[in-house]
């Protein structure tokens, strides 16, 4: 049988229901038994502007989003022509009838340099630039469109109204219907979805009974998806996965300053201050809670963090580009005085203010040369919702091991990636509590009495010691003594040394597949999973391909990498940026120069069909450089 | 978690670092003072601790024998809330110059006023910027000259006083170095109080500052408890319109004559910690540095699931 794999997308106003339409979907499949993976693509508006989410549905775990989408469900007139290109033959577009009046004139929402482009489309072909034109642009493309009277089968259902509150609900249900999900799931799902609010479950009820009737009259179904026994799973994105994983690893003081991608993660973790223990465990502990501090910018969120880890309490930040700047100076001095922090660095489209809702991963050069002078620091990266959690555990345990900053990125795509995780291991990463001095009244902080690099730790409320971003003796008081110097700088940098000893190679990098393949993909970050999945796509047309996936940059597993690319044949390296950053620390490293790139810079999460076109184009020597452009 | 042993009462808050600076500084006066205060309350060395930014002032922490911070150059006061939020049992000395806390740092000066953490913020004024060779700090009155600038002053001033009542602080006082008693005094007050305390400390640099010299402050400064009607406590809401607008009024006073005690003393406005307790009820009991994250085993306590209860889908 043809494996399940359905593509969607939801388009419509920002803060107009497109979330709860994606919810409901969501819920209903993952009690159907099914896994769902999808992004949410939106503007940096809270009202108005087009945004989508874009998903995909299958029995196993999918890692990658794909175009053309089997269904596309328009909540606003702009969605119809913001993704012309995203739909193809026997693709079907559900809009709501009303939108057959609306003219590009009235556009107010569209870019005007996309607005200009979609016009340029429609007259290329001779089409009106209104709604006609772009239906008559789907119909002459194979593309089925469903014209739903809204307000009218809203009306009919619930006619209390407002009709508005119901599209999201319609347009869900539509979807559900056309992919034949049995009415008992999609019911769950609506009642899961609105769980919170159990008053407003009936008259969705109402509205996906008449969805249903919809669909049946009109004979349309696409599929009639089976159902499976469902376990339970988390719906979680990486900004919650990472929360998870903080809290999991011991975090207690968590500072922020708001900014997207990264606040999702502090504003989670402000809602669960208070702590659920694990009972057995717990019991006869001392149990606290988190503390979350939003401070009056990123220079007091780091500086606050750092703080806060003087006394001992596992402690962090996370930001995106722009706080991270603000940061520099915080962290060259948790670098310094070997305080043990971690900020999560959460990328998104730059230079400056750049894409603020949109992907990047611009900022691993800024992380890697990050502060003033000469200090050690670990920056790591993760690529899935596991890693989020895991890794996040372990950054505040390197953190603590090594006493120093510890920079763990994250890219917008996975920040807002939705997937299904089927489990959480609570036993798969252990908490390493560093060793503390026992020094009564004559404590060093700075001893210089280590092989490994790491004095015995200390902390204020327990040991009196100094501590100073100047250079300073063993006692933490500031000297010039060129003598001291040069064995502080080697003490410190010595911890990079034992950390590259100590930390297992897959923590740093990952082969994934097999050995011996004809063609290796470099990658990171949100990335990892589509690339597995296009490993998979690629065996099917007897292309053997592997992926060297990359996790830490500092300290960097050069060997390794060097071992791999060494025998390589065909190397692609596949990155959400325009220099290629990851690479050139490969070169940087090793030397090592690859040959070949797919990349992208326009902000939109990068999909398994546009990777796939790009290798195909390398493979067949047709060019060495491939920029990608799928997402509106 | 094992302590280290201290002997009380007999305990020396100075310790043996040398002091590097320059003779006659108003500096040395605050070191005096603040190791008085902490022997007078016999305070546990490991209960208190200092926190700086960069400057003359921030050199302060090395040479008292507590555990201290010479931080960055305007962030003393967010490291110190980050200590005190995470182990509320500590009592949190801050010392910043007037650059460091009105110049580079005054975004976190004013955030502390609404924060009401609970620390104790020594401002060091000493109009101008004396680590970097006397430039003019923002309390430089305008169309002063100093003799470390090359002409009077373009830059109009802050009243650190002033500014610390309109941000928040819940304590606020002016003192002048010399004057050590009082300051002594002043900073008792201050580790006692429940909110975030901001002490002004009039200190001459006379290396770079010759008009505001040690001697032209002692003919300006009186002390406004000498006036024994002088009550800067608000205790319930209703005095504190008065209360605040006197203190205002008072701290604004400037010229021939310069007050100096406590302008304002807020006993009803709970600090951030208290505050804490209505998110984190065991807050106190269990603060983010006094807590255990792991089993025996070293495994999390923490259950997901349950405490992210809202996302799992069964
Ligand atoms: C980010 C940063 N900018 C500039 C400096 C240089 N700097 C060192 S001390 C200082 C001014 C100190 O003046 P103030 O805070 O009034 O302290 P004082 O020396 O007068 O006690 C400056 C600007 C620095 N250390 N860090
Ligand atoms: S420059 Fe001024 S403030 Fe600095 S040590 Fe000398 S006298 Fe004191
Ligand atoms: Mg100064």
């Amino acid at each position: 049988m043809h494996e399940i794999d359905i593509n969607l997308l939801v388009g419509g106003p920002q803060g107009g229901g497109i979330d709860s339409s994606a919810n409901m979907i969501n819920m209903a499949f993952s009690l159907a038994g099914y896994y769902i993976f999808g992004v949410r693509e939106y503007h940096s508006n809270i009202k108005g502007r087009h945004s989508y989410i874009h998903l995909r549905i299958m029995r196993r775990r999918p890692g990658s989003l794909k175009y053309p989408v089997d269904i596309m469900v328009a909540l606003d007139p702009d969605t119809l022509f913001e993704h012309m290109h995203d739909v193809s033959k026997n693709s079907k577009v559900i809009y709501d009838s009303a939108f057959e009046k609306f003219d590009l004139s009235q556009a107010r929402m569209i870019l005007p340099d996309t607005l200009a482009r979609i016009k340029e489309e429609l007259s290329k072909n001779n089409l009106p630039l209104n709604a006609a034109g772009v239906l008559e642009y789907y119909h002459s493309h194979g593309i089925k469109t469903i014209s739903i009277p809204f307000d009218k089968v809203i009306n009919e259902n619930v006619p209390e109204g407002p009709s508005t509150r119901y599209y999201n609900t319609l347009g869900a249900g539509v979807t559900l219907a056309l992919l034949g999900l049995d009415m008992d799931h999609a019911i769950a799902g609506i009642k899961y979805a609105f769980r919170k609010k159990p008053a407003v479950i009936e008259p969705n009820v109402k509205i996906l009974n008449a969805a249903y009737d919809f669909v049946d009259k009109l004979g349309e179904n696409i599929a009639n998806l089976e159902t499976y026994e469902a376990k339970p799973r988390m719906l979680l994105n990486g900004n919650d996965s990472v929360a998870i994983g903080k809290l999991m690893g011991g975090l207690r003081f968590q500072t922020y300053y708001p900014i997207t991608p990264a606040s999702d993660e502090s504003n989670l973790l402000e809602n669960h201050e208070e702590i659920e223990y694990l009972s057995e465990e717990a019991e006869n502990l001392r149990k606290g809670g988190l503390v979350v501090v939003q401070t009056e910018d990123e220079l007091a969120a780091v500086n606050m963090a750092n703080g806060a880890a003087l006394t001992g309490a596992r402690s962090a930040t996370a930001t995106s580009g722009p706080g991270f700047s603000l940061m520099a100076e915080g962290i060259s001095f948790a670098g310094m005085t070997e305080i043990p922090v971690v900020i999560t660095f959460y990328q998104r489209g730059g230079p400056s203010t750049g894409l603020p809702t949109r992907n990047g991963q611009a900022d691993l050069d800024f992380a890697l040369n990050t502060g003033h002078g000469e200090f050690p620091k670990i920056v790591l990266s993760s690529g899935d919702m596991e890693e989020c959690i895991y890794d996040a555990m372990k950054a505040l345990n390197y953190a603590q091991k090594y006493q120093l900053p510890v920079i763990h990125l994250i890219d917008k795509t996975l920040a807002n990636t939705m997937d299904l995780v089927p489990e959480i291991d609570v036993k798969k990463v252990k908490i390493e509590i560093p060793e503390y001095n026992n020094d009564e009244n004559n404590y060093k902080r700075y001893s210089l009495n280590t092989s490994n690099g790491v004095s015995p730790y200390g902390v204020f409320g327990r040991d009196v010691f100094w501590m100073t971003g100047d250079e300073h003796d063993e006692l933490g008081h500031v000297t010039e003594d060129p003598e001291i110097r040069d064995k502080m700088m080697e003490k410190r940098m010595k911890k990079l040394e034992t950390a590259a000893m100590e930390i297992p190679l897959e923590d740093k990098a990952v082969l994934y597949g097999n050995k011996e393949a004809d063609l290796t993909f470099v990658t990171w970050g949100s990335q990892k999973t589509l690339i597995m999945d296009l490993i998979d796509e690629l065996k099917k047309e007897n292309i053997n391909a592997n992926m060297l996936y990359l996790k830490m940059f500092e300290p960097f597993p050069s060997e390794f990498v060097e071992s791999i690319l060494g025998k390589s044949k065909t190397v692609i390296d596949v990155e959400s940026n325009m220099t290629a950053q990851a690479a050139k620390a490969i070169r940087l490293n090793t030397g090592i120069k690859i040959d070949n790139y797919i990349l992208k810079y326009n902000g939109r999460h990068m999909t398994i069909d546009e990777v796939l076109t790009a290798t195909k184009n390398i493979i067949d020597g047709k060019s060495k450089m491939e920029v990608l452009k799928n997402g509106s | 978690m094992q302590k280290t042993v201290y002997n009380k009462g007999s305990y020396n808050f100075r310790n043996n670092v040398t002091i590097d600076w320059c003779p006659g500084c108003g500096d040395f006066a605050i070191v005096t003072a603040v190791t008085q205060a902490l022997s007078k309350m016999d305070m546990d060395p490991t209960k208190v601790v200092a926190i700086s930014g960069i400057g003359c002032s921030g050199k302060t922490p090395h040479y008292l024998n507590i555990a201290g911070a010479h931080t960055l150059h305007g962030r003393a006061i967010p490291y110190a809330v980050g200590v005190k939020l995470a182990n509320p049992d500590l009592n949190v000395l801050v010392m910043g110059g007037d650059g460091d806390m009105l110049g580079i740092g005054a975004g976190h000066f004013v955030a502390e006023g609404r924060r009401n953490s609970g620390i104790v913020v020594l401002l060091y004024n000493n109009a101008v910027y004396g680590l970097t060779k006397g430039q003019a700090a923002p309390t430089m009155p305008l169309g002063e000259k100093v003799k470390s600038i090359p002409r009077p002053s373009i830059l109009g001033k802050i009243n650190p006083s002033a500014l610390a009542l309109a941000s928040g602080y819940t304590f606020v006082a002016r003192a002048f170095s010399s004057e050590i008693a009082q300051l002594s005094d002043i900073i008792i007050k201050a580790l006692n109080h429940k909110g975030s305390s901001m002490i002004e400390v009039l200190q001459p640099c006379p290396t770079y500052n010759d008009v505001n010299t040690l001697d032209w402050y002692r003919k300006r400064v009186y002390k406004l408890e000498n006036d024994k009607s002088w009550d800067p406590e608000v205790n319930s809401a209703d005095e504190d319109e008065e209360k605040f607008s006197r203190a205002y009024e008072t701290a604004m006073t400037w010229g021939d004559k310069i007050p100096i005690g406590i302008l304002y003393k807020n006993n009803i406005i709970p600090p951030f910690t208290e505050r804490l307790t209505s998110i984190v009820p065991d807050y106190f009991k269990y603060p983010p540095a006094n807590q255990d994250i792991c089993d025996k085993n070293g495994y999390t306590l923490v259950d997901p699931f349950k405490t992210f209860n809202e996302k799992v889908i069964d």
